[in-house]
């Protein structure tokens, strides 16, 4: 029997239940950090007091207002869930050595992969709805009501991207030695490089295209524009690199994870610690 | 030959005085070499700390405050510091539990409160590494000045911090080790403590209720005193209320880890994970 004659519901159907069911199962699986004794002072407490943190470091420095910060720190502690929570649903296969057994089904490979994505994505607004909204409560932030649908807008955008750039990282794990130096390294970089705490204006001039090569940058500076009380059509360039940004990440993770697929077959490393 | 006798003879070469110092010095310089080993470490202590030091120092050259760059550099030190004792001691029980390394830890004649004491004594130094990290950065990248005005009361000011906080981890491992997801206790207990103890962000700018548990928190008191020792001021006053915290600490910490081990031996938890 051939592979692609083994799916009874045909190929469509197959693609979407490997895509939700199998992305769904394996964010239950593989995200250390889902049941509520985890969840809550990691995905909750840890941004909550960071926002916090910030808000105040931004008030001692008068670099900023209480907005700028609480804006940048809501939108980028999504990408908690983005950078560690990729890492996890792809990397922790080969940790917990299910990675051959997996890659030796016929499986979608797109569908194997961006199903994963899903619940981090879903995970991720979450984390920043929460921080909005603790923001709300008390530290005093007031968007205008009518830039609520536009922010939401951004934040799925910006939370999508980080989840594409989460996915690279991941698909690295699936090769590297210690793939979590790496996400801890980056997660704390991108508060340095994506104008979260900085503005951006005050990083050296490499650093700057660094930062516009990243996720959160575009989705960040959308963020406050709107927050502030700008149309949509100011923010649309942002908001379209943002997009733009994470559909690279996105491909290039693909790519990597075909790449290290094949590599391993090969060499038969999949499951190598 | 009794059981006593036997581990008399084997345990001490010399008086209780003579070898509780020689055990923790011992476990003291193994930690410190095991952690220099690891790449979590060297990112808590290195490289986060200078992400943390350049968010700091870029604010204040971008904002209006005049706090000078040496008191950042010297703060966003201390959170390395932290952040070291918070991940390393807090799981420092469960992780030789987790290791299957309690049961005979325990066994052993020596008192477990001190094999521990050596553990987060060397995990608390490691945490120096990002103090001497954040000042040099301070000076070659941001251009602070670093002229230290009582240098001698700097070096005892940071000597008494890092036992301190060791010793603060000694109750944190103890209290942790109830809780079995501590590491997410640690992901939490991050940047509250920062704020709190006015690391990065003057106590004056905090709410009131907040000094409360600022000062019961050994690195307020020490931070002060490294911040007098170093901008000017009596560093003398703050570093007793340190060392103050430190007896405090070492009794708690001791009846403590004598609950753990008296529990987990009548409960039968030493390998429980």
């Amino acid at each position: 029997m051939s592979a692609a004659s083994l799916p009874r519901r045909g190929r469509t159907g197959n693609f979407w239940r490997v895509f939700f069911i199998g992305g769904l199962i394996s964010y239950r699986a593989l995200f250390y950090w889902i049941t509520p004794w985890q969840y809550i002072p990691t995905m909750l407490a840890a941004p909550l007091f960071q926002i916090l943190f910030f808000v105040y470091l931004g008030r001692a420095t008068g670099v900023g207002s209480t907005t700028f910060f609480v804006v940048g720190n809501s939108i980028q502690i999504c990408s908690m869930s983005g950078i560690y929570g990729m890492t996890m649903a792809l990397a922790n296969e080969r940790q917990f050595q299910t990675l051959s057994p997996i890659l030796a089904t016929p499986a979608n490979r797109i569908a194997l992969f961006l199903g994963r994505g899903l619940p981090v994505l879903v995970s991720g607004l979450q984390t920043t709805a929460f921080g909005f909204l603790v923001s709300a409560l008390i530290l005093n932030f007031r968007p205008a009501p009518r830039a609520l649908p536009e922010l939401a807008l951004t934040v799925l955008i910006t939370t999508a991207s980080c989840t594409g750039f989460g996915m690279a990282l991941g698909s690295i794990g699936l090769r590297a030695r210690d793939i979590w130096l790496t996400a801890n390294i980056a997660y704390f970089a991108m508060l340095l490089l994506c104008g979260v705490e900085v503005p951006l204006r005050q990083l050296p001039g490499a650093l700057q295209v660094v930062a516009h090569l990243l996720p959160l940058t575009h989705g960040i500076a959308a963020g406050r524009l709107l927050a502030t009380g700008h149309h949509l059509g100011a923010a649309w360039p942002d908001i379209w690199e943002e997009l733009l940004v994470g559909l690279v990440w996105a491909t290039i993770a693909f790519v990597l994870f075909a790449y290290f697929e094949r590599q391993g077959r090969r060499t038969g490393s999949f499951d190598r610690l | 030959m009794s059981a006593g006798q036997l581990n008399r003879h084997l345990y001490r070469s010399g008086p209780a005085l003579l070898g509780w110092p020689r055990q923790v010095v011992s476990g003291w310089w193994y930690q410190l070499k095991m952690q220099a080993q690891s790449g979590f470490v060297v990112m808590v202590s290195l490289v986060q700390p200078l992400i943390f030091a350049s968010i700091a120092m870029a604010d204040q050259q971008a904002g209006n405050r005049t706090l000078p760059l040496l008191y950042y550099a010297l703060g966003a030190g201390i959170m390395g510091i932290w952040s070291t004792v918070v991940f390393g001691c807090g799981g420092a029980l469960s992780w030789q539990r987790h290791q299957g390394m309690l049961e005979p830890l325990v066994m052993v004649p020596a008192p477990l409160v001190l094999v521990l004491l050596g553990i987060t004594l060397g995990t608390a130094s490691v945490g120096l590494y990002s103090m001497g990290a954040t000042l040099l950065w301070g000076w070659l990248i941001f251009g602070a000045h670093i002229h230290l005005v009582d240098p001698f009361a700097f070096v005892i000011a940071a000597v008494v911090m890092v036992v301190a906080l060791g010793l603060l981890g000694l109750v944190l491992g103890a209290t942790f080790v109830l809780y079995r997801n501590a590491n997410a206790l640690s992901n939490a207990l991050e940047y509250p403590v920062w704020l709190v103890c006015g690391l990065v962000v003057p106590l004056s700018l905090l709410p009131g209720w907040t000094h409360y548990l600022a000062y019961i928190l050994a690195p307020t008191w020490g931070i002060e005193a490294m911040r007098t020792a170093a901008l000017g001021g009596n560093p003398w006053v703050p570093l007793l209320w340190c060392a103050v915290a430190s007896v405090v600490y070492l009794g708690v910490g001791v009846v403590l880890v004598s609950n753990v081990e008296r529990l987990s031996r009548a409960h039968a938890t030493l390998t429980f994970q």
